[in-house]
């Protein structure tokens, strides 16, 4: 939970002095003579131009083959991972909702005579999650070209088989009882009904699949890097300075242990942060 | 009994179909209209548009298109871009070589998972289920390639032992216990790497299911009963803790192409993940298209399995439709 809330403040710090014209950290100044320079080191003053000396007067964490501050890189990356996480976990939660509302309440209309709404909307959940959710990704982004709202949109897309089901068990169970009758009785629209009188119902496992959500759609992204298909180079994610590093790992550990555990460190976070939400959230378990 | 078969059978025909539909779909997101053809973009040449279009029929009506590419598909007519060879055999041959990584992996995973997430299940807030709370989480928090590399490092510094590929290069002559050795050290890394995801994923379910167990009122009746606590964690709690074990033995199948696709391109083990990548490489979409398809289907199989496992080992769902 901490550990969360400290990366949202690095992430906007982050974005606060990294972009802009002339930002107090430069992540894009190629120092070609002070590459490779393992952290805390000294810039070369003689070789480095003064305006392209880093702004602490060491170099935090290093630089990297272009001689870039891995520091402010990564600062940049914070907010970038961070965006490709939430807009990824936002549209999957959208969809989850809209399918799993629809397929909950009114699950027993009936399209064309052939099948009931809900037979068609779980058949869709089921068909979504036979596909590699991680081989289907990589082909969609790989046929579209990587950028960063592909990127984020093919997680999304792919994402929301979860949140629809808890949302569709929650309005099913919820769907009969006296207040959502009472609400139908004064006129109040489905759409109404799905969103303000039954949906606060199921936050609860909504709001724990967001955050191993957000987790899983940073992973994804770096592994996307990886591959080769991540965020393109001049936007840093955390992702793609792992995946550039580790062809270094040899000369320069820092390119690959810092950012390899930056990561390790804040996905853990949103999933143990997740867990908490689930374990508090379940009523059984807070009696033992 | 005879009416849940039915009725799952014709489920899945639907599925089936739908699966069908979209991994044909995917084709359509690909580059082929010919106002796309960028002169700027070398990976357009008229040539491979053309090689495309006659591919999968572009110039034809949707339904037929799709019709014409599983007939294609499975007459073996559908070949791919790179070396023009059937696509189904090609696929196959690399199947084969996943299956042991697959298999490998899958039996890690259940000889950990399951007696983890039942220890840690049953103690729970000890001291040993918050250490392996965060070490399980850790290890699915871990980029999977970051901790390929590290492991890879360590066990090449410390066993002095090849670890890249199928086997190591150039030493066919052998004798029988070297080959196997080698063998076998070539899967350990890849396996265990994979098997990783799974074994955090797979005990936290279990845990959660056999938490749910305990502390459900027949369990409390069998504890009032005066049964000691073995009979009653082991023989009637255990029974319902399993359960996952066959909900997860459908879903556990599409990790054989998707997660396989880092591992065995870090290990260059030659299979069904690697061709994928390579494929997506090259644009060789027949192959991109029909592993899609293929993974999914090998879900869908696999779902049907633990759906019809459920039904010998759950009476309740048996008993459903009878209501």
């Amino acid at each position: 939970m901490m550990a969360c809330a400290l990366f949202f403040v690095v992430a906007l710090f982050g974005l606060l002095v990294t972009k802009g014209d002339q930002p107090v950290l430069d992540p894009r100044q190629v120092r070609l003579a002070d590459k490779f320079r393992p952290p805390l080191s000294l810039p070369n003053r003689q070789a480095v131009p003064i305006d392209a000396l880093p702004r602490l007067g060491v170099y935090v964490l290093g630089t990297d083959e272009l001689g870039r501050d891995v520091f402010a890189r990564m600062l940049e990356g914070a907010f970038v991972s961070l965006s490709v996480g939430f807009v990824a976990v936002g549209i999957a939660v959208a969809i989850g909702i809209i399918f799993g509302g629809i397929a909950g309440y009114y699950g027993r209309v009936r399209i064309l005579r052939l099948m009931s709404v809900d037979t068609l909307i779980t058949g869709l959940i089921d068909v979504a999650l036979s596909f590699p959710a991680f081989f289907l990704i990589l082909t969609v982004v790989a046929i579209l070209r990587p950028s960063i709202w592909n990127i984020m949109v093919v997680i999304g897309l792919t994402s929301w088989e979860g949140t629809a089901r808890f949302v569709r068990a929650e309005i099913l169970a919820l769907r009969e009882q006296d207040f959502v009758q009472a609400a139908r009785a004064l006129g109040v629209s489905g759409p109404r009904v799905i969103l303000r009188h039954l949906l606060p119902n199921a936050v609860a496992p909504v709001l724990v699949s967001a955050t191993l959500g957000i987790a899983g759609a940073i992973l994804t992204e770096s592994a996307l890097s990886f591959l080769g298909f991540g965020v393109p180079p001049p936007d840093a994610t955390w992702g793609n300075v792992l995946s550039d590093g580790k062809n270094y790992l040899f000369d320069a550990w820092w390119l690959t242990i810092i950012p390899g555990t930056a990561i390790l460190v804040i996905v853990l976070a949103f999933n143990l942060f997740g867990e908490g939400l689930r374990e508090a959230f379940n009523p059984r378990l807070r009696q033992l | 009994m005879l009416s849940f078969l039915l009725r799952t059978g014709w489920k899945k025909l639907w599925t089936l179909f739908f699966i069908s539909v979209i991994s044909f779909a995917v084709i359509h997101l690909a580059p082929g209209e010919p106002s796309q053809i960028d002169p700027m973009n070398p990976r357009f040449t008229p040539q491979q548009l053309e090689r495309y279009r006659k591919a999968f029929d572009l110039d034809q009506p949707l339904h037929i298109q799709y019709l014409r590419f599983y007939r294609r598909l499975f007459t073996g007519e559908l070949r791919s871009f790179k070396d023009n060879q059937p696509v189904l055999p090609k696929i196959v041959e690399r199947v084969w070589n996943s299956l042991w990584l697959f298999l490998a992996g899958t039996i890690l995973v259940w000889c950990a998972a399951f007696p983890l997430g039942i220890t840690t299940a049953i103690r729970r807030n000890s001291v040993l289920d918050k250490v392996t709370t965060v070490v399980v989480f850790a290890l699915i928090s871990i980029p999977g390639f970051y901790l390929a590399y590290l492991l890879i490092i360590f066990v090449v510094q410390t066993f002095h032992v090849d670890v890249i590929g199928l086997r190591t290069f150039g030493h066919q002559g052998r004798n029988l216990v070297w080959s196997f050795m080698d063998r076998t050290w070539h899967l350990v890394l890849p396996s265990v790497l994979g098997a990783t995801a799974g074994i955090a994923i797979l005990s936290r379910y279990v845990r959660a299911q056999m938490l749910e167990v305990i502390t459900s009122d027949y369990v409390r009746t069998a504890r009032a009963k005066g049964l000691d606590e073995d009979t009653v964690l082991y023989k009637h709690a255990l029974r319902n803790g399993l359960l996952p074990f066959v909900t997860m033995l459908g879903l556990i199948v599409p990790g054989l192409v998707g997660g396989s696709v880092i591992i065995e391109t870090i290990f260059a083990w030659p299979g069904i993940g690697r061709l994928g990548y390579e494929a997506i490489l090259s644009r060789d979409y027949p192959i991109v298209i029909t592993l899609n398809f293929v993974a999914a289907l090998l879900t869908l199989v696999g779902t049907l399995l633990s759906d019809l496992l459920y039904m010998v080992v759950d009476p309740r769902i048996r008993l459903e439709g009878v209501e």
